[in-house]
């Protein structure tokens, strides 16, 4: 039963890990652009439905759209008018720029927002459910809906838009997307305002389930990362797949093995992945 | 001539600066020439064949791990622990790159990234190891002979790069950042080339990383396989030149003065002007100070124009 628990847990959690990589996956297949300031846009997010709630009282899974859209905006100018400029330099300029940045939204975040830790605390945080006699988190819960909501409106978007079909186009093939009349600085901007966007909607639920420090984008970041290299770039549903299969080895390595731990067990799997399946025939990305 | 002349009026220079008997400026010294070292190390492989490695605190980590175990735990004397240190590293960068290498981009990148977590994870549950909580090292020496060790290792590291900078074996790592499929198809072994940029590159970081840890005399975990201080290589390197012998050195110079002025005249603000310099270096000068010292030459204003028009989208 114990064992049950620890799996539902670890999959509750991995539907906001699986949003968070979803924004990651598709900067980085769209613009080849790996985004290391990724958990920073995650942590503002986080930092955005935490002030809502507790200026404006309102609850926070209604605040989500709003964090979304804050870092959407972020996100479009960031790109419109810094990243667009390197964005056809040397791979590792794009690494170095987001790296910067990284720094630059965290510090700023710290000066702020201080160091303090944020917990997104509603009335129904202690609320629970119990089936089959297992405990489900309402809030938890909540969050995995949530975040899969976002996710399938990510598709949606990607598949039955114009907007979408420019981006996917574009992944495959930009020059060609350019002669059908794709701008591609408005298309760029807008992927990566939609790709932070979703961080920042995942940030608000990870505020809910975890706290919210300016810190925390480093080793969100880095999961984001292993998070898209088990789904596979081209896959969302591999995507959010990953999440929970991430979600579920925290979990269980938390449990068993212990807390401090987990970390390094992800990265152990990335490794043994990227040297069983090396880069799933893409040769470079 | 001048090729020569002014890096022997440095080498001069660098090597009189304990004379002055201000300790802090010693202190600030080593720290400095330890971070040329790890840069101008990191560039063996990331400047020379573009193979971007987070893994390289991973090297620093195995070197203070090394040293530490062989004078705290095993009393032996400073040198053996360096060798010690070294021989981790480098078996380390071969076991290791033997299958890691064949990655590419970003997935290289990737790769490294999970090894010193994973090895930090391994090391804090070594009983040798002392654990999460670290070992003391014994408490013997002046700072000045930690600066001529580290002077000392930065002139080797810079001789070497600047060695294969002018080899056969540096034209190879050349050809496989500007293109590995040529280069493979033109019978260069690329993989086996990696692996030796690989292991260099541990060799004299696991070095810098040993100084380091008998100067402090601690070790810890997440001090030694530290990936910010990954991140500090990558940057220097980059910000000075990668690529180039004397490139990664100013950009470890000017970047370690920078951040020691900010950080000592406005603490908080000082990361926060450091991710800035760092945004606009990118921007700017993408291919580092060595390159505006040249493009500013030839073009002045124009040559940050240049650099932006020929990478914005």
């Amino acid at each position: 039963m114990l064992l049950a628990q620890i799996l539902l847990n670890g999959v509750l959690l991995g539907g906001l890990y699986g949003l968070m990589a979803l924004g990651m996956a598709l900067v980085w297949g769209v613009l080849n652009i790996v985004n290391l300031a990724h958990g920073a846009f995650v942590m503002l997010g986080g930092y955005c439905v935490y002030f809502i709630f507790t200026g404006l009282g309102i609850d926070p899974f209604a605040a989500l759209p709003f964090a979304f859209l804050a870092i959407f905006v972020l996100g479009y100018l960031l790109q419109r008018y810094v990243l667009n400029l390197i964005v056809r330099s040397a791979q590792l300029n794009t690494l170095l720029i987001t790296f910067g940045l990284d720094v630059v939204l965290t510090y700023l975040a710290q000066l702020a927002f201080t160091a303090d830790f944020r917990t997104i605390n509603p009335s129904y945080a202690g609320a629970n459910v119990t089936l089959f006699g297992l405990t489900l988190p309402l809030l938890r819960f909540a969050a995995f809906v949530a975040a899969l909501l976002f996710a399938a409106l990510l598709w949606v978007i990607l598949q039955r838009t114009r907007l979408g079909r420019a981006i996917r186009a574009t992944a495959q093939n930009l020059t060609a997307a350019r002669l059908y009349g794709v701008d591609p600085a408005q298309l760029y901007a807008l992927t990566f305002g939609l790709g932070v966007g979703l961080a920042g909607a995942a940030g608000g639920l990870y505020g809910m389930v975890a706290q919210v420090t300016p810190y925390i984008g480093a080793t969100l970041t880095a999961k984001s990362f292993v998070i898209t290299i088990i789904g596979g770039l081209e896959n969302p549903f591999g995507i959010v797949l990953g999440g929970i299969v991430i979600g579920i080895i925290e979990a269980l390595a938390s449990i068993y093995i212990g807390a401090t731990f987990t970390d390094a067990i992800s990265f152990g799997l990335l490794l043994i992945i990227l040297i069983v399946r090396p880069m799933r025939g893409l040769r470079t990305a | 001539m001048l090729r020569w002349v002014v890096p022997a009026l440095c080498v001069i220079a660098l090597a009189a600066l304990p004379l002055t008997g201000n300790d802090v400026l010693v202190q600030y010294g080593i720290d400095a020439l330890l971070f040329a070292t790890l840069a101008q190390a990191w560039n063996i492989l990331g400047g020379f064949t573009g193979y971007v490695s987070f893994g390289n605190s991973s090297f620093y980590g195995l070197g203070t791990y090394g040293t530490a175990i062989a004078m705290a735990q095993l009393h032996w004397p400073f040198g053996v622990g360096l060798a010690l240190g070294a021989f981790l590293a480098v078996a380390c960068a071969v076991l290791f790159g033997i299958p890691i290498l064949r990655l590419r981009g970003h997935y290289f990148a990737i790769a490294t990234l999970g090894l010193s977590a994973t090895l930090a994870a391994i090391i804090a549950n070594l009983n040798i190891s002392g654990k999460n909580i670290g070992l003391i090292l014994p408490l013997t020496r002046a700072d000045n002979a930690f600066y001529e060790e580290a002077l000392i290792l930065l002139i080797a590291a810079t001789a070497t790069v600047a060695w294969i900078a002018k080899s056969r074996f540096g034209t190879a790592l050349l050809a496989i950042r500007e293109d590995e499929d040529a280069a493979l198809v033109m019978g260069i072994n690329t993989t086996r080339y990696k692996i030796a940029a690989l292991a260099l590159s541990a060799f004299f970081t696991s070095i810098a990383g040993g100084i380091h840890a008998y100067w402090i005399t601690f070790v810890d975990p997440a001090g030694s396989f530290d990936l910010t201080l990954n991140v500090r290589m990558i940057i220097m390197a980059m910000f000075g030149g990668p690529g180039t012998v004397y490139g990664p050195l100013i950009g470890a110079f000017t970047l370690s003065a920078v951040y020691d002025v900010l950080a000592s005249s406005i603490s908080t603000a000082a990361a926060l002007l450091f991710g800035i310099v760092i945004v606009l270096a990118v921007i700017f000068m993408p291919r580092g100070l060595w390159d505006l010292a040249r493009g500013f030459r030839q073009d002045g204003v124009r040559y940050f124009l240049q650099n932006i028009r020929a990478n914005r989208l």
